[in-house]
């Protein structure tokens, strides 16, 4: 029961992880791509390591216990920090001028803008 | 130790250095140095180093990449490329690193294979130090051990080369008083801008304390797991730098002032060399904490040892603690502390 | 086959601090010549850990070390060597402070010279 549930907490881990990888690659700007970054990172390390605390409780003992709290909280943090990060990071692109993406027609030199 | 994995590693971390070699934007180059530092930290943990895997994500993937931004905001981030004679330069480095590489592949084969078990590094004085550690010291985590017991000389002066560092950065960026800080661009001056933030320093006053008591727990908890004196102290400047850049240099300074700061690096050694000169008086040798137990209540002789070994890292962490805030500082400053990142 | 698996780690350390080296020599720019100095010096901390690695061994952490007295006898070979991981621990913390010590040198010199590049400098130095 809880291997099930693991490995399919870690598939989607791992579906959402390759969903950012796609994204930051495909997306056309700055801005997109930290949107896609900042979401899909943050959820799936969150799934993944569901899955690890999950995992770790297949035999009940005070240590396993012990280190799926600790796992918990690295969760927890993760959960604080990676959003704030996205956030510093698009606020500081956005104070340093970099234009948002607009015109579809016109794909030469977005390149230079996600720079 | 899974060699597939270890290989997909290893490329990866080849592919990042040529990239941060090559990429023409200074900041682009420390960014992909700081990922190159992550990948170094999975080769390690792939490898069973968690202790040094813990200190490269501590110190060469958190602190360096920091020190390298406050630099580049300071000075320019552009890459020029020389003028004149670029492709003797490029041609003279390629012989040399050719000549380096060439010489280093044919001692290759005299080496011993890969994790060979009987290889002449891992079977004279290590075998001793992984049979006895428990029964000598009573401390599981052998590095901790090795680190602050069997070679605690060579740990003790290398708190000392930290010390010296910091040093050697105040007096090079302060030499003949306090100067005003440098120009800083437009461009870089508005990226300071977007640092002041609510949203930023909520998360960060939310952060930083349990930063600090995580920093103590690896300190204190670092014979039983990875950790130790120079991670938890690299942990507990960190938090000191989260502090300056997303309120001000201001901000960090009012917690622990250059005159404190300095007071506590000499301390760290202090207290490090004092337990040393402790176990002289009592009649041993420097640094063989096992005599200690005369005055430490309720220990026998091994307990003794596992007591100065914490009693070592906590000297260990307030030096490095206080040397990677004053390095950040004065980089980030230019020496005048007056704006920060 | 054989002989890639056995070496393999020794020849990337060696590519690793070419590239350093090369980083260091070629490099116009100051703080480029930093990265190729960390570069560096993570090759040589590559091949220490290396030496360090055995097969079948788990990370250097004495299992049930916890309690009063350890049951099962310690064997050397169940545990990875632990002591190129203090030498290298030690030496990554001190690089950090010789890349303090290094962007010292850079920001004096960028404030004295005003610029980064070697050849600059070097130009600058001679009027």
């Amino acid at each position: 029961m809880i291997n099930t549930l693991t490995i399919a907490l870690m598939i989607a881990g791992l579906f959402f992880f390759l969903a950012t990888t796609v994204g930051v690659l495909r997306f056309p700007d700055f801005y997109t791509r930290m949107h896609a970054a900042g979401k899909g990172d943050t959820l799936s390390s969150l799934l993944i390591l569901v899955g690890l605390a999950l995992y770790n409780l297949h035999l009940l003992s005070a240590g396993n216990i012990l280190v799926t709290i600790k796992i918990l909280f690295i969760l927890m943090f993760i959960f604080l920090a990676s959003p704030t990060a996205t956030h510093a990071i698009i606020d500081a692109g956005y104070e340093s001028g970099i234009k948002p993406w607009a015109n579809e027609n016109n794909r030469e030199g977005q390149d230079d803008l996600a720079d | 130790m899974i060699w597939q994995i270890d290989i997909m590693i290893l490329t990866l971390i080849v592919i990042c250095g040529l990239f941060a070699i090559s990429v023409k934007d200074l900041l682009g180059a420390a960014v992909v140095f700081g990922a190159y530092s992550f990948l170094m930290c999975l080769l390690w943990t792939e490898m069973g180093a968690v202790d040094v895997a813990f200190t490269e994500a501590a110190v060469g993937a958190g602190v360096s990449t920091v020190l390298f931004f406050a630099a580049v905001h300071r000075s320019s981030r552009q890459v020029k490329a020389r003028v004149s004679g670029a492709m003797l330069y490029k041609g003279l480095g390629l012989l040399a690193s050719g000549l380096m590489g060439g010489v280093l592949f044919y001692a290759s084969t005299d080496f011993p294979d890969w994790a060979d078990p009987a290889s002449p590094a891992s079977s004279h004085l290590s075998p001793h130090f992984i049979t006895q550690t428990i029964a000598e010291t009573s401390v599981p985590n052998i590095v901790t051990s090795v680190l602050a017991d069997y070679r605690g000389f060579d740990t003790m002066f290398e708190t000392a080369v930290v010390l010296t560092a910091g040093l050697a950065v105040l007096i090079i960026l302060r030499l003949g008083g306090c100067r005003t800080a440098g120009p800083i661009r437009e461009k870089n001056a508005a990226i300071q801008a977007a640092y002041k933030d609510s949203i930023i320093r909520f998360v960060t006053r939310m952060v930083v304390p349990f930063m600090q008591l995580f920093a103590l727990y690896v300190v204190a908890h670092g014979h039983h797991s990875p950790g130790g004196g120079f991670q938890g102290g690299v942990i507990l400047g960190a938090s000191f730098i989260l502090l300056a850049i997303s309120y001000d240099l201001k901000m960090a300074l009012n917690r622990i002032n250059e005159k404190a700061a300095l007071l506590l690096a000499n301390t760290g050694v202090l207290i490090y060399g004092g337990i040393g000169f402790l176990c002289l008086l009592l009649g041993a040798n420097f640094l063989d904490y096992s005599i200690l137990h005369r005055i430490l209540p309720a220990t026998d002789e091994i307990a003794a040892r596992s007591h100065a070994m914490l009693g070592v890292e906590i000297g260990v962490a307030l030096t490095v603690m206080v040397i990677v805030m004053i390095i950040y500082n004065n980089i980030v400053s230019n020496g005048s502390y007056e704006k920060g990142l | 086959m054989e002989l890639l698996l056995a070496k393999y780690n020794y020849w990337i350390y060696a590519l690793i601090m070419m590239i350093g080296l090369y980083g260091m020599l070629a490099k116009n720019n100051l703080i480029k010549k930093i990265i190729g100095m960390g570069i560096f010096q993570t090759g040589i901390i590559v091949f220490y850990v290396s030496t360090g690695a055995k097969r079948g061994g788990t990370i250097p952490i004495i299992e049930h070390g916890h309690g009063e007295e350890v049951h099962e006898v310690i064997k050397a070979l169940d545990y990875v060597n632990p002591l190129p991981h203090v030498l290298m621990l030690t030496a990554i913390v001190v690089s950090v402070g010789t890349l303090g010590v290094a962007l010292a040198i850079a920001l004096r010199i960028y404030t004295e010279y005003n610029t980064l590049h070697e050849d600059e400098i070097l130009e600058r130095v001679n009027d």
